[in-house]
């Protein structure tokens, strides 16, 4: 530290000139130095260790995951090319519905579906998707949470104000989610996620599958994503497990883990591996029980 | 009877004051994102948030993707905390590109993923004269 601070010292003296048009005195000059010396110290104490090991992190690891919203996935795909969304969109019925298990992984599909109406700016299917939104809250009981987001989407599609429409979307997911954790219903919740990553990812293999870049394929790689939700359908509750769709998606996820890797890796062949299953599960998921 | 009310009563009301402190540290985080909105990031609805004590870490596994930006933004309520948030890939490297936490009430950290995957947001109350210290963490993205 000494060491450091007289060699300072040195380099400063070679620019006395300078110096003495401050008339800095030595003992002055010093405690500059001495006062940079210590704050540069403390900044360094400060900052963020370069490297960490993330298999024994110094930290407890908040089980939550935030799963992106479709936008995230479909803005990167948008900057890559020009992907024809109107393909993609699909009409959702919802009439004859299942039980709240299906109606909850197919809120979640519908709301996916919204991203994709806005993407294709198709006013028309987001106000129609917005009232479906509505209706599937209804047969779940948290309709009270969306009715004001649903109508800011209606009204936000007649003046097709797309960026409002998304957040609303958003806001739309978040707040039955919300809604139904204050039920009680937190691990049906967890399954309006995962209906809309299955759709998102149906969606997004599609775009790829059609005009294939590894950049495009390295958005499938979402470890993360895939085990938060196997670890909340190895934990749902019996009769939730029983379902036949849960069971379908439970046996199916396995697979897509192996597929989404490695980063960079995911081949043209698992892009569309990927997308038959999760067509196959959206399919599941949007036909009676 | 009353023993058990009033028991209830002051469960509640404590429940509702940490509510409450979680969701003023949040409005701080997303005060925090205010200028990055006039800049194009679209804020996230969902947020994390909780307390720590001083010097206590919390990691939060995120899944980014390369072709974005994002801001992570913290906030807490109280005025003389020290908070910080940091973002490492999936093989640990420090992967943020920018970040701040020399304003009262808030730090964030800007990311541009090298590639799409796991990242691990490392949040922590640096200094607070609180014993435990109440936090938010929200996100955005362009």
């Amino acid at each position: 530290m000494i060491k450091f601070s007289s060699t300072a010292c040195t380099a400063l003296r070679k620019h006395a000139p300078a110096l003495r048009v401050h008339r800095w005195t030595k003992a002055g000059l010093l405690s500059v130095l001495l006062a940079a010396f210590t704050g540069s110290a403390c900044l360094a104490q400060s900052e963020p260790p370069r490297h960490i090991d993330v298999g024994s992190l110094p930290a407890t690891v908040v089980d939550d995951v935030v799963i992106p919203v479709p936008t995230e996935v479909f803005g990167v795909l948008d900057k890559l090319g020009s992907p024809n969304w109107h393909e993609v969109l699909r009409s959702v019925k919802t009439e004859n519905l299942g039980n709240r298990t299906q109606v909850a992984l197919l809120l979640g599909a519908t709301i996916a579906e919204g991203f994709i109406a806005v993407e294709s700016q198709e006013a028309e299917e987001v106000k129609k998707i917005g009232r479906q939104v509505l209706t599937l809250s209804k047969a779940i009981g948290v309709q009270k949470s969306v009715i004001s987001r649903t109508s800011s989407i209606i009204e936000a599609a007649d003046k097709k104000n797309w960026k409002v429409i998304r957040l609303e979307f958003d806001g739309a997911s978040k707040d039955v989610k919300q809604a139904m954790v204050e039920l009680g219903d937190d691990q049906l919740a967890q399954l309006v996620s995962l209906g809309g990553w299955l759709r998102g990812t149906e969606a997004l293999t599609q775009v790829v599958t059609k005009n294939y870049s590894k950049d495009g394929a390295e958005l499938l790689h979402q470890p993360a994503i895939v085990d938060f939700f196997q670890r909340k359908l190895d934990s749902l509750h019996p009769r939730l497990k029983e379902s036949s769709l849960v069971k379908k998606i439970a046996h199916q996820l396995p697979e897509l883990r192996t597929l989404i890797e490695p980063a960079g890796g995911v081949s043209p062949q698992k892009v569309e591996k990927i997308h038959s299953i999760t067509a196959e599960l959206v399919k599941a998921i949007s036909s009676q029980d | 009877m009353k023993t058990i009310v009033s028991f209830a009563l002051a469960c509640l009301i404590s429940l509702c004051t940490a509510h409450a402190t979680v969701d003023d540290a949040l409005s701080y985080a997303l005060q925090a994102a205010q200028p990055y909105v006039k800049e194009g990031f679209t804020v996230r609805e969902d947020y994390w948030g909780g307390d720590l004590p001083v010097k206590q870490t919390k990691a939060i596994v995120q899944q980014l993707f390369k072709g974005n930006e994002y801001w992570f933004w913290m906030g807490t309520d109280v005025a003389n905390a020290k908070i910080s948030v940091h973002v490492y890939d999936a093989e640990g490297h420090l992967a943020e590109v920018e970040y701040w936490r020399n304003k009262p009430h808030m730090a964030a950290a800007r990311v541009v993923p090298k590639v799409s995957g796991s990242y691990y947001l490392i949040v922590e109350i640096e200094k607070s004269p609180l014993e435990r210290t109440h936090w938010a963490l929200a996100y955005g993205f362009r």
